[in-house]
C-alpha cells in the first residue's frame, strides 16, 4: 500500500470507532482487486448511491466490477453512500469520499459512475459528488476529469438528472463500458479537452450526452422540440449485448467482512421478461428475453460457491418460473446445491406451476417466506394491468404454503391503477379473506392462527410502460381509497400497510420528469434533502418547498393524462420498445383485453426488428 | 510435520490493519468463509444445516489488533501444517495472516494472560505517574454488571517507552482485563480524554510461558 493510503487510513483511524458498523468503511474484503497504481491507466470510481449494505446486494455493480477489472490498465472501484454519522465525521475532518479499495479521494479518478436504481437515490448522487469534492453541475466540471456518468434502469428518462451527469450509457453496459474507457485512453494520450472526449463518445452507441442536445418547451409546459448538436445522434438507442448466453459473468464477488442485505451468491438466468405486465417499467426496458443454458448457470454457480466460500445460492431474474426448461434447471442445481450443501433460495418464483418432486427438493433446501403480488384485486383490474394471475393461481400457492406448515402470506397489491374503481378496492379484501379461507380448508394446515399481511402501494406511472400516459392518483383518492378499505377490514387477521403516498408522488414526478425538474433535485438536496428511500430521511415538506421554490408543480408530472402525440422528455432515449405499440397497449388496457406474452404471441413491440428476428423467435 | 485425521489443529494469526475493524462475530464468518475457500479437509458439524467448526480464542474488542492471535479447528485428512497455513492465506482477507499452523498442546482454558503493547498520545510521565501509584481502581463492566476492580495488582511488566506501553494482564474466558481500562483511570485521574489508542495485542501466556 502507498504511503497516501496510510495517511488515509490513519486519518480514518481516528475516528472509525466512533461511526456505525466501521467494517463498511474500509474496504480490504477478499475479492476485491487492489492494483498496482503505476500499471494503471484508467480509474473509474463505481458509486452505488446507496448505503454498502444495499449496494453490495446488487449483481450489476458486481458484474461491472468484475468485468473492468479484468482489463490489466483499468480499475474500477467501489465507493457507497457514508451514512450521516460517517458522512459528518468525513465532513467535520475534510475527509473526501474516497474508494474503498485504495482509500484515495474519488475527485483524482478519470470516472465517476453511479448506477440508477431508484428515483429516490437522487439525491444522494449529489451529495456524494459533493462530499467527493466534485461540483455537482456538470457545467461547472473543466479539465479531462473526471466524468460522470451514468447507467442502470433509471437511466432510461435521464432529464431530471441531465443537469449534474456528463453522460450517461442508456441499456446493458456489458460492452458500452470498455468503449467509453477507451475513448478516454485515446484521450488522455492526446491531451484532449472534456469537451472533445463527450463528442466522441456520443458517437458510441448507446451513450447520450445531454449537454449535446437543446430543450424548447411549449407555452403549456410540455416538451416542444429535442435538438441535438455536434453531431450527437437523434435518437440514443439503448445497447444489448450480443450473446447473453456468453456475456460476461463474473467469477468471484467481494465477500463483505459484515452483513448486508443479500449475502449469497447470485446467478442470473434470464434477462427481459416475456410476460408484458403493463405498469411494470422493468419488463419493457430489460426487452427482448434471453435466457442462459442449463450448462452455463450451472457453471457459474459451481464456480462462483468456490470462489466465494458462500453455502448460499439465489437465481436472479424478472421471473425464474418462466425460464423454458424450470423443472430441468432446478433438478440439476438441486443436484449440485445438495451435494455441495448449499441453499438455494429461488426468489421471483411462481410455486404453483411445479410438479411435487420438484416443490420438494426446493423447499427442503429453504424454507422461504411466503409473498405473492396478485397486484390488482380483482379479475377485470389484473386484466386491465395484464397481470397474468388469477384468483385460483393464489389460492394453488397459499394452498401449497399452508401444507408446508406456513400460517402467514404477505399480498402485494397496488391502488390507483388506470380504471380503478372501489369495486378493485374491495377486491383486495376479498382475496385476502379468501386466503384465510384457504387455510382452514387445507387439510393438515398448521395449529396457529392464520394472518395474510396486504401491502397497498400507490402505483407510478413509468417511463417506456403503456401507462406512461396515466396520471398518478391524486392525495384526496388515495386517502378516500384507504379509509374505504379501513371500514371494510373486520377481520384481525388481515393487517393491511400503506407505503408512504408522499414518497410514492415524488418518485412519480422524478421518474416522469423532464430536465427542468433538475432544480428542484438540487434544491431540495440544497435544503438537505438525502437518503429520501428511508422513512427516517425522507422530508417531503423540504421537497414541497424545492418544487415551490422552482416555479414547479408537481401535479404538473404526476397527476396529470399526457396525450398520445405529447412529446414526452425522454423522447430521443430509444428503448428498442416503440411508442405506436405502448399506445396500441394503452388501448387495450382501457378496453380491459390482455396481451398474450411473448411465448405465445408475439405482440410486435419493435424490440425484435432491432435485434434481428431469432433472439425472439428463441422464446418460443 | 502432518495431521493425523481428525486431529485437532491450531493456527495462530494476526489481525491488523483494516482487519481491526471486523466484529468477533464477523471475524467467524469470515474465516469460515475463508475455509470453504480452500476446500482444506476442515470438519464441519453433523446434521441439517452443517456448520465449519472453529474456536476462537480470546475475543479482540473493535478496533484493537492482535499480532499472535489463535483459532482451533479439526483437519479430517492429512495436510501438511505448511500448505494449510499457504491455502488459509490465498483465501484470507490480506490484513488477516496466518502465521504458524501447529498441534496444539495447551487447552484453551489454559489461558491465562496477555500481553498488550499501546501506542498512546496522552503525557508519558502522567501515565508513568498513575501506574506507580498504590491502587488503580476502575470500573468494569461485565454481563453481570459494574463492579470496581484494582488494576495495580493485576498489571505486570510495565514498560513506558516514549509514547509507548507495554503490559501484561490477565486474560482467558473467565477473567480478562481490557488495558483500554487503564486509560478510563487515566481520564479519572486526570480529568482528560485520551484520543484514539492504537492497541496491539502481542503475545497470550499460559502460565509463565507462550501459549502453544
Ligand atoms: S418483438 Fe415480440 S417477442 Fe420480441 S419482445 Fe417484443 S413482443 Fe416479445
Amino acid at each position: 500500500m502507498s504511503e497516501k493510503n496510510n495517511s488515509m487510513m490513519e486519518r480514518l483511524d481516528e475516528f472509525l470507532l466512533d461511526v456505525q458498523k466501521p467494517s463498511r468503511y474500509i474496504g480490504g474484503e477478499p475479492g476485491s482487486v487492489v492494483k498496482d497504481k503505476s500499471e494503471v491507466d484508467i480509474r473509474f470510481a463505481f458509486c452505488f448511491p446507496d448505503t454498502y449494505e444495499i449496494g453490495m446486494s446488487h449483481l450489476g455493480m458486481k458484474i461491472l466490477y468484475g468485468l473492468k477489472n479484468a482489463v490489466p490498465n483499468y480499475w474500477c472501484e467501489r465507493v457507497f453512500m457514508p451514512l450521516p454519522d460517517m458522512e459528518e465525521q468525513m465532513r467535520q475532518r475534510n475527509i473526501p469520499l474516497y474508494a474503498l479499495e485504495s482509500l484515495d479521494p474519488i475527485k483524482d479518478f478519470d470516472f465517476i459512475g453511479f448506477t440508477l436504481q431508484y428515483e429516490m437515490s437522487f439525491t444522494n448522487i449529489l451529495e456524494m459528488l459533493d462530499l467527493a469534492g466534485v461540483p455537482v453541475l456538470a457545467k461547472d466540471r473543466t479539465g479531462l476529469t473526471p466524468i460522470v456518468m451514468a447507467g442502470g434502469p433509471c437511466a432510461c428518462n435521464p432529464e431530471p438528472l441531465a443537469d449534474f451527469f456528463d453522460f450517461f450509457a442508456i441499456g446493458e453496459g456489458e460492452e458500452m463500458n470498455l468503449e467509453f474507457m477507451r475513448v478516454m485512453e485515446e484521450c488522455k494520450r492526446e491531451g484532449a479537452t472534456r469537451q472533445e472526449f463527450l463528442r466522441r463518445a456520443a458517437q458510441i452507441e448507446g451513450i447520450y450526452v445531454p449537454s449535446l442536445y437543446d430543450i424548447a418547451y411549449n407555452e403549456d409546459g410540455t416538451v416542444k422540440s429535442i435538438t441535438p448538436k455536434d453531431g450527437a445522434p437523434a435518437k440514443v438507442r439503448k445497447r444489448i449485448i450480443k450473446d447473453f448466453d456468453k456475456a460476461y459473468t463474473p467469477d468471484n464477488f467481494v465477500v463483505p467482512l459484515t452483513g448486508i442485505v443479500h449475502d449469497r451468491a447470485v446467478v442470473e438466468v434470464l434477462r427481459g421478461c416475456i410476460r408484458g405486465c403493463r405498469f411494470c417499467q422493468a419488463g419493457f426496458i430489460y426487452r427482448p428475453y434471453r435466457e442462459k443454458q442449463i450448462d452455463t448457470i450451472l457453471d457459474q454457480t459451481r464456480c462462483l460457491c468456490d470462489n466465494t466460500g458462500y453455502d448460499e445460492v439465489s437465481l436472479s431474474s424478472l421471473s425464474t418460473g418462466d425460464y423454458k426448461d424450470i423443472e430441468g434447471l432446478l433438478t440439476q442445481l438441486t443436484d449440485f446445491t445438495t451435494a455441495e450443501k448449499i441453499n438455494l433460495s429461488l426468489p421471483s418464483l411462481r410455486v404453483d406451476r411445479f410438479s411435487d418432486e420438484v416443490l420438494k427438493k426446493i423447499t427442503d433446501v429453504r424454507k422461504s417466506g411466503l409473498t405473492f403480488a396478485p397486484e390488482g384485486g380483482t379479475q377485470r383490474i389484473r386484466d386491465v394491468i395484464n397481470k397474468n394471475v388469477t384468483e385460483q393461481n393464489v389460492m394453488d400457492s397459499v394452498k401449497i404454503a399452508f401444507e408446508g406448515g406456513y400460517t402467514n402470506i404477505k399480498l402485494y397489491f397496488m391502488m390507483g391503477l388506470p380504471t380503478e374503481t372501489l369495486e378493485d378496492i374491495k377486491g383486495v379484501y376479498d382475496l385476502a379473506k379468501a386466503v384465510i379461507e384457504q387455510f382452514y380448508a387445507t387439510p393438515g394446515h398448521a395449529k396457529g392462527r392464520p394472518g395474510v399481511s396486504v401491502s397497498l402501494s400507490t402505483f407510478i406511472p413509468k417511463p417506456f410502460t403503456p401507462f406512461e400516459f396515466e396520471p398518478q392518483l391524486d392525495e384526496d383518492s388515495v386517502r378516500e381509497r384507504q379509509r374505504y378499505l379501513k371500514t371494510i377490514n373486520t377481520d384481525r387477521k388481515i393487517t393491511i400497510s400503506y407505503p408512504s403516498y408522499e414518497l410514492s408522488l415524488i418518485e412519480a414526478v422524478l421518474a416522469r420528469g423532464d430536465r427542468r425538474v433538475g432544480k428542484a433535485i438540487y434544491t431540495a438536496w440544497k435544503k438537505g434533502c438525502k437518503l429520501d428511500g428511508w422513512d427516517e430521511y425522507f422530508r417531503f415538506d423540504l421537497w414541497k418547498e424545492a418544487f415551490a421554490d422552482c416555479g414547479l408543480d408537481m401535479a404538473f408530472y404526476a397527476n396529470r393524462r399526457r396525450s398520445y402525440d405529447e412529446i414526452p422528455p425522454w423522447d430521443h432515449i430509444d428503448m428498442l420498445v416503440s411508442r405506436e405499440f405502448l399506445i396500441e397497449e394503452n388501448k387495450r388496457a382501457h378496453a380491459g383485453v390482455t396481451t398474450p406474452n411473448c411465448r405465445e404471441k408475439c405482440s410486435g413491440c419493435g424490440v425484435s426488428k432491432c435485434v434481428g428476428g431469432d433472439v425472439c423467435r428463441a422464446i418460443r | 510435520m502432518c495431521a493425523v485425521p481428525s486431529v485437532n489443529t491450531r493456527a495462530f494469526f494476526s489481525k491488523t490493519g483494516r482487519a481491526k475493524y471486523i466484529s468477533h462475530l464477523d471475524l467467524s464468518s469470515t474465516v469460515i468463509r475463508a475455509m470453504k475457500r480452500t476446500k482444506l479437509p476442515i470438519w464441519q458439524t453433523e446434521g441439517f444445516n452443517p456448520r465449519t467448526y472453529v474456536t476462537f480464542m480470546l475475543p479482540l474488542s473493535l478496533g484493537q489488533e492482535g499480532e499472535h492471535e489463535a483459532m482451533d479447528f479439526r483437519l479430517t485428512e492429512d495436510v501438511p501444517f505448511d500448505e494449510v497455513k499457504e491455502r488459509l492465506n490465498a483465501a484470507l482477507p490480506p490484513d488477516i495472516r496466518v502465521t504458524e499452523v501447529t498441534v496444539p498442546k495447551d487447552k484453551n482454558t489454559d489461558i491465562t494472560a496477555a500481553r498488550w503493547r499501546i501506542d498512546f498520545t496522552c503525557d508519558p510521565d502522567k501515565l508513568r505517574r498513575l501506574c506507580e501509584k498504590e491502587q488503580i481502581n476502575v470500573e468494569k463492566r461485565t454481563k453481570k454488571g459494574v463492579s470496581t476492580v484494582d488494576l495495580k495488582p493485576l498489571m505486570t511488566d510495565v514498560e513506558i517507552a516514549g509514547n509507548q506501553l507495554m503490559l501484561t494482564l490477565p486474560a482467558g474466558n473467565s477473567f480478562n482485563i481490557n488495558p483500554a481500562l487503564l486509560f478510563e483511570a487515566y481520564t479519572a485521574e486526570y480529568g482528560e480524554q485520551v484520543k484514539r489508542l492504537r492497541i496491539v495485542r502481542t503475545n497470550i501466556y499460559s502460565g509463565e510461558r507462550e501459549f502453544e
